[in-house]
């Protein structure tokens, strides 16, 4: 029974690199109108931001700061440069979706020749191993455990209390009501690029670090799994993420202790798929995008 | 010029045709973003494939492990691999096409692409797995032998003969009544909704006409090339058709094949003769057709949202002057 | 990724073809050039074993050539990329076989394209050599198809004679198999639970997807399992799985028995990267086909790999790599059968390779072209003993391994 215990352990570090990822993902969504396809790129872009940063013999937590100023002002750039004029232009949200598996074949493609497909990892290692009962967990882990725990309160509390959160929240509502009351619906939403961004920095230094051996191949599978998680919770709603994070991080470890290893990916899919057939509004219910859970 | 590159390329443009025919259906004239079109393709070559096979218990295939294996004479193959795109496309266009709002739907289709793969690639009994399934025996090949030239114009013109076939059941589809209600869905939905029209209906169906031509340009593609494995039918392969259909202009068959020539064909003939030239680090090239193929997205979709060859306009004569009519916009 | 065909090849081979023109020269050798299709993975995620085929053939080609060609005619090599895809690889295939009517042979085919493009170039009856280990070609009936690298179920053998008969730490009794999801990995599940259950071994399967984020609850199963050897080929992941192995495990490594695929630059770097060179070195043992990297035909072998620089800047790296020296050594035998049999015909030649490799009784050991051709002309009968060692094709013209299991 041990490996349970243990796959329930592993399960708490993937849904914490999985919030990360799809926390920022869904805000984009929910605010912004827009399912940026290019996500898990800019993840895996990040990722070599502090790769390369790491080789220069600089800490990874310091290059998870640089990855995530990365991400932060990349996403703000993409948002600037393509996307806005692309939504201001009156490209409908079917469009956007286009345009933005363009941006991400093209960032892939961009970054192929320089990173080659071979995998690579960071010199910093997972640090020293923790046993609390049946549960195996590294230093590292916990503190992207602690990281993601910090920064989904920090998240909870920009949305509820500051004046930016629920600026974010009234665009998201309403971007024309919003403007007309005198919010600056312009400078929130590059507001939301870079915070996103950020997120989406951090998250895929942290999924790179996690996984221990990265490549160029994985910005996809990074951006799949935010995907099920935003819309698993119901796309748009951070919290609804949140959960999603958990369902599907406990679901793979789990069915890969109990049944087969081959198959934990497909499963957490399997579990998308039913509740798209079941519930296509996910989760949570979607009283208005950005709405507070509960 | 010889006769095998020839064919190969003709075959290929044939099949990219069938292909962006059905796509435009589906997304041009209809509106559904069909991320997932290059499964259906998939469905069609497999099932061609298990239908003409031998069983894998015979000497000469049993490296291989499948279902099926029926040895069924052509064109029963082609005729089941356009039956299974269809019959795929009913459970995925259940669970996706019916309340989902479209870029939603889009995203749906996405990842059920990405799942199908996968399930295929692990799932070895059914049909091998990563390997996929070699030496599919090829229309009529006891009859003429494959190596030959003959055989090479005999797939031609039966390649030919499907483009016909296909290009004259979507320009059926485009002209008629049906034609103009998917048009009106597409324009406002809840437009179309008012009028009594049931738009998961009409979607169910475009989507599964467009699965079994889909279907059918896949057992053309696997009979040819005598081999599928699902390397070959990952989701970046549905991008390269919506290229083409973006490019050639959304909504018009003309458009279609016009976008499957300069796209699939022109762009990716360019890339190979680039890669023999050995121009820098090994994926270079590759590398940059992808980023090229991105380009013609967005530049098409922000300079000339309506393609090269724009869809006609259908206007209704004695109806009252509406002036602009807002037309199809993607952009 | 997608399916066309390489059009520059056709026309090249067309120039080619118009050059060498049709006249026939004395014997039976013809003449014009010979073309060696060195058909590989060059672009996609295999992108890294092209090059070394191709270095394989540039550097054949001058060790020939500059011995009077065969009859005169020059080997010349060519690229025809499969993007290491099954289905990719029949039109660069079938591109190649009719387009080139000067096709001496073939190199490259690797496991990820082999079962679709070896029954073409077998029916155009042109020798092959495939760097496959895949069951499938255990027992052939495709006549111009030749192994140079042992069969998996041999691979297999080796690692659990390695487990239980050393080298190094060994015996082990407890195996752990840990083999990815993909089209080589998972041929040698089989072969290496019978033999080693066989000889009183414990074995368990632990099957992983590739490409994964992480293992972790895989990896806890397998040191649940308390094994105290890991057998392995998961290419590309072997990474995350051994890394987080190692921090699992306290930081401790389990000792680890690759498959002769695992010795590979880009697995060392991907691995040492992620335990750490020592834990790699001190815990790593790869089924090796025991190179000696020294004698004659090396030496020959190297000279003409650095000469082949100017055409190829990046083939002299490709000192040591396996496949590249029995690929080299499959074209000079290819040559010389050609010579032996005075013949441009392959259905003739073919059969005179497994000749030339094997020896028959009272053979001249010869290890270049040249000491061959002088040999033949001497009217002796020769066996090739080339830089990537002994060769010795079996009745399926596989190459039998000389350090096979004790």
């Amino acid at each position: 029974m041990a490996i349970y215990e243990a796959a329930f352990g592993f399960g708490l570090v993937s849904m914490s690199v999985i919030a990360l990822a799809a926390v920022g993902f869904t805000m984009q969504f929910g605010i912004t109108n827009m399912i940026n396809l290019a996500y898990g790129e800019v993840m895996i872009t990040s990722a070599y931001v502090a790769y390369y940063l790491d080789r220069a013999g600089i800490s990874i937590w310091l290059g998870m700061i640089a990855g995530g100023l990365f991400g932060a002002v990349f996403s703000f750039a993409l948002n600037r440069i393509v996307y806005a004029p692309f939504q201001r232009k009156g490209t409908s949200n079917l469009g956007m979706v286009i345009v933005s598996l363009a941006i991400s074949l093209m960032l892939a493609n961009a970054l192929l020749p320089i990173v080659t497909y071979n995998s690579v990892s960071y010199s910093e290692h997972t640090g020293s191993i923790v046993r609390l009962g049946g549960l195996v967990v590294t230093i590292n882990q916990m503190i992207i455990i602690g990281l993601a725990i910090v920064l989904m309160i920090g998240i909870h509390a920009l949305l509820r209390y500051t004046r930016l959160g629920k600026a974010m929240r009234a665009t998201a509502a309403n971007p024309t009501l919003a403007r007309n009351c005198g919010i600056p619906t312009q400078r929130v939403i590059d507001m939301v690029w870079l915070i996103t961004g950020g997120l989406c920095g951090v998250a895929g230094v942290v999924a790179a670090l996690n996984s221990d051996s990265f490549a160029i191949a994985s910005g996809a599978g990074f951006l799949i799994t935010a995907l099920a998680a935003a819309v698993l919770g119901g796309a748009g709603q951070p919290y609804g993420a949140m959960i999603g994070a958990v369902i599907i991080g406990l679901i793979t470890e789990l069915s890969a202790a109990t049944w087969s290893a081959e198959y934990k990916e497909v499963v957490a899919f399997g579990i998308l798929v039913l509740v798209m057939v079941l519930r296509p509004q996910g989760l949570l219910a979607r009283r208005g995008a950005l709405a507070a859970a509960g | 010029m010889n006769t095998f590159y020839a064919t190969n390329l003709l075959v290929y443009a044939g099949v990219d045709i069938i292909a962006c025919i059905a796509l435009n259906l589906q997304f041009g004239v209809s509106g559904i973003t069909n991320f997932a079109f290059i499964v259906f393709q998939a469905a069609g070559a497999y099932a061609a494939s298990v239908l003409s096979m031998p069983p894998d218990s015979n000497p000469d295939y049993s490296f291989q492990l499948y279902v099926g294996g029926f040895q069924l004479p052509f064109p029963l193959p082609w005729i089941g691999g356009a039956l299974a795109g269809g019959l795929v496309a009913i459970p995925v266009g259940l669970v996706v096409l019916r309340k989902l709002r479209s870029d939603y739907q889009a995203i749906a289709l996405l990842v059920t692409s990405i799942i199908a793969n996968t399930v295929i690639t692990n799932a070895r009994p059914l049909l091998n797995g990563a390997a996929g399934l070699a030496l599919v025996p090829q229309p009529l090949q006891d009859q003429i032998d494959p190596r030959s030239d003959e055989y090479y114009y005999f797939y031609i013109a039966l390649t030919a003969v499907c483009v016909g076939l296909v290009w004259f059941v979507a320009a059926r589809i485009v002209n008629s009544p049906y034609g103009r209600t998917l048009r009106a869905m597409r324009e406002h939905e809840l437009a179309a909704t008012a009028l009594g029209k049931n738009p998961v209906e009409l979607k169910m169906t475009i989507f599964i006409v467009g699965g079994v031509i889909a279907g059918l340009s896949g057992a053309i593609l696997v009979d040819f090339i005598t081999a599928w494995a699902p390397s070959v039918w990952l989701y970046p392969e549905t991008i390269i058709l919506f290229a083409a259909i973006i490019v050639g202009g959304r909504g018009n068959n003309v458009g279609a094949i016009l976008g499957a020539l300069l796209v699939p064909v022109g762009l990716e003939e360019v890339t190979r003769q680039l890669i023999q030239m050995d121009i820098g680090p090994p994926n270079l090239i590759p590398a940059l057709e992808w980023i090229l193929i991105g380009l013609f997205i967005l530049g098409f979709l922000w300079f000339r949202p309506e393609g090269v060859r724009p869809e006609p306009r259908h206007v209704f004569r004695g109806g009252p002057d509406v002036g602009e009519v807002e037309h199809g916009r993607l952009a | 990724m997608r399916i066309r065909p390489t059009t520059l090849a056709a026309l090249a081979a067309l120039a080619l073809g118009a050059c060498g023109g049709s006249t026939p020269t004395g014997g039976g050798l013809g003449s014009g050039d010979l073309l060696v299709g060195v058909l590989a993975p060059f672009t996609g995620a295999d992108a890294g074993l092209g090059p070394a085929y191709y270095a394989a053939c540039l550097a054949a080609a001058p060790s020939i050539n500059s011995n009077g060609g065969v009859g005169g005619r020059q080997v010349k090599c060519q690229k025809f990329d499969t993007r290491g895809e099954p289905a990719d690889a029949v039109p660069a295939d079938s591109q190649m076989v009719a387009g080139n009517s000067n096709l001496m042979a073939v190199v490259g085919c690797t496991s990820d394209e082999a079962a679709t493009v070896a029954p073409i170039v077998d029916k155009a009856h042109i020798p092959m050599f495939c760097m496959t280990g895949q069951t499938e070609f255990n027992k052939t009936k495709l006549k111009y198809f030749h192994r140079l690298v042992p069969a998996d179920i041999y691979d297999a053998y080796a690692m659990v004679g390695w487990a239980l008969y050393g080298p190094s730490p060994a015996p082990f009794h407890k195996a752990a198999l840990v083999f990815g999801n993909d089209i080589g990995s998972q041929a040698f599940v089989e072969p290496a639970t019978n033999a080693f259950t066989k000889l009183g071994g414990q074995v368990k399967n632990f099957p992983i997807t590739l490409g994964a984020a992480s293992y972790r609850t895989e990896v806890a199963s397998v040191i649940a399992y308390q094994p105290d050897v890991i057998f392995t080929e998961a290419l590309g992941s072997a990474g995350t799985f051994l890394g987080e192995l190692k921090t699992q495990n306290g930081g401790k490594m389990i000792p680890f028995i690759g498959t002769s695929a695992t010795i590979d630059p880009t697995w060392f770097q991907q691995v040492s990267q992620a335990v750490g060179v020592s834990t790699l070195v001190s815990n790593y043992g790869g089924v090796d086909l025991g190179y000696d990297f020294s004698g004659p035909a090396y030496s020959e072998f190297i000279t003409n790999l650095n000469a082949a620089a100017s055409q190829f800047s990046d083939a002299p790296k490709y000192k040591q790599r396996g496949s590249t020296l029995h690929l080299y050594d499959g074209i000079i035998m290819t040559a010389l059968a050609m010579v032996a049999t005075n013949s441009k015909d392959p259905t003739v030649y073919n059969p005179k390779i497994k000749e030339i490799a094997n020896g028959t009784s009272g053979a001249t050991d010869v290890h270049t072209y040249k000491e061959g051709i002088d040999a033949l002309k001497a009217g002796k009968s020769i066996r090739f003993v080339g830089a990537g060692g002994q060769n010795n094709f079996d009745q399926y013209n596989r190459r039998n391994l000389k350090n096979s299991i004790g």
